[in-house]
């Protein structure tokens, strides 16, 4: 499992080839993957390399759908 | 573009760039939806796919009229469709709803199609919240195929043995919520 401070996690943003990581509660999920996040973007509103945490509470989903994707470290600060 | 009509949107505090860039991908669901379900629903056959067919018809024939409805209020607000198919599919809100690898699993088809319709019913809810008492024209639209996506996935659950859907399917035309913006 990777270390990931906030700053390297900004790299990490799916756009121009680079994979596409998210923050949820201290942990970092690989989304490169996922078709609802291609080019880094998810559904207009979300960006890749940010830390989703307060953003998935308004969201019209659950931390469920994390599940679909894997876990490939933990944020720090 | 109706330059007011968006101005009014602007200036009640909704981003309508984000805006039309939700509408332009919630079009490209419907319309792969439609395509998706169009070959599921050949597929629908034999003593457990024939009870599905209709039901799976009329969740097509709504997802097609949900794309029509879409696009006259995409171009209202200034935006438009990729002029490339490809890249229209790639910009979905939702993933593709591809036939199964068994396509004689009923059940696996069911699973595709509920969760089909449980990602529009997310999107659409997301539409609802952005535009609610801001940007009544949107709204109105995107809540009555809102009703539409809801009812799709209440029937699809029910099949799949989560419980009743409380109702029944469409008796006459399809489209009740959304056939006044197709005219």
């Amino acid at each position: 499992m990777k270390k990931i401070t906030r700053k390297e996690l900004k790299g990490y943003d799916g756009t121009g080839g680079r994979p596409a990581y998210i923050a949820y509660k201290g942990q970092i999920y690989d989304v490169t993957e996922s078709f609802l996040w291609k080019g880094g973007k998810h559904q207009a509103l979300h960006l890749a390399g940010t830390d989703l945490t307060e953003e998935l509470e308004n969201a019209p989903h659950g931390e469920d759908m994390l599940s679909r994707v894997p876990v490939v470290g933990t944020l720090i600060d | 573009m109706a330059r007011v009509a968006r101005e009014m949107v602007e200036r009640a505090g909704v981003n309508v760039d984000q805006l039309v860039e939700l509408l332009v991908k919630n079009a490209s669901a419907e319309l792969t939806t439609y395509y998706y379900y169009t070959i599921l629903r050949v597929n629908l056959i034999g003593l457990e796919g024939e009870g599905l067919k209709e039901i799976a018809e009329a969740a097509r024939i709504e997802d097609r009229n949900h794309f029509e409805a879409l696009v006259p209020r995409i171009y209202e607000l200034g935006g438009k469709l990729p002029k490339d198919m490809k890249e229209f599919h790639d910009i979905s809100a939702c993933p593709p709803a591809a036939l199964p690898a068994d396509p004689t699993d009923v059940k696996a088809m069911l699973k595709i199609l509920v969760d089909a319709e449980r990602c529009a019913v997310r999107g659409y809810t997301q539409l609802c919240n952005m535009t609610a008492g801001k940007d009544h024209r949107t709204y109105d639209l995107v809540l009555a195929i809102l009703n539409e996506e809801i009812e799709h996935e209440s029937w699809f659950s029910e099949f799949l043995g989560e419980g009743p859907s409380g109702h029944f399917m469409r008796r006459g035309d399809n489209s009740p919520f959304v056939s006044k913006f197709l005219k």
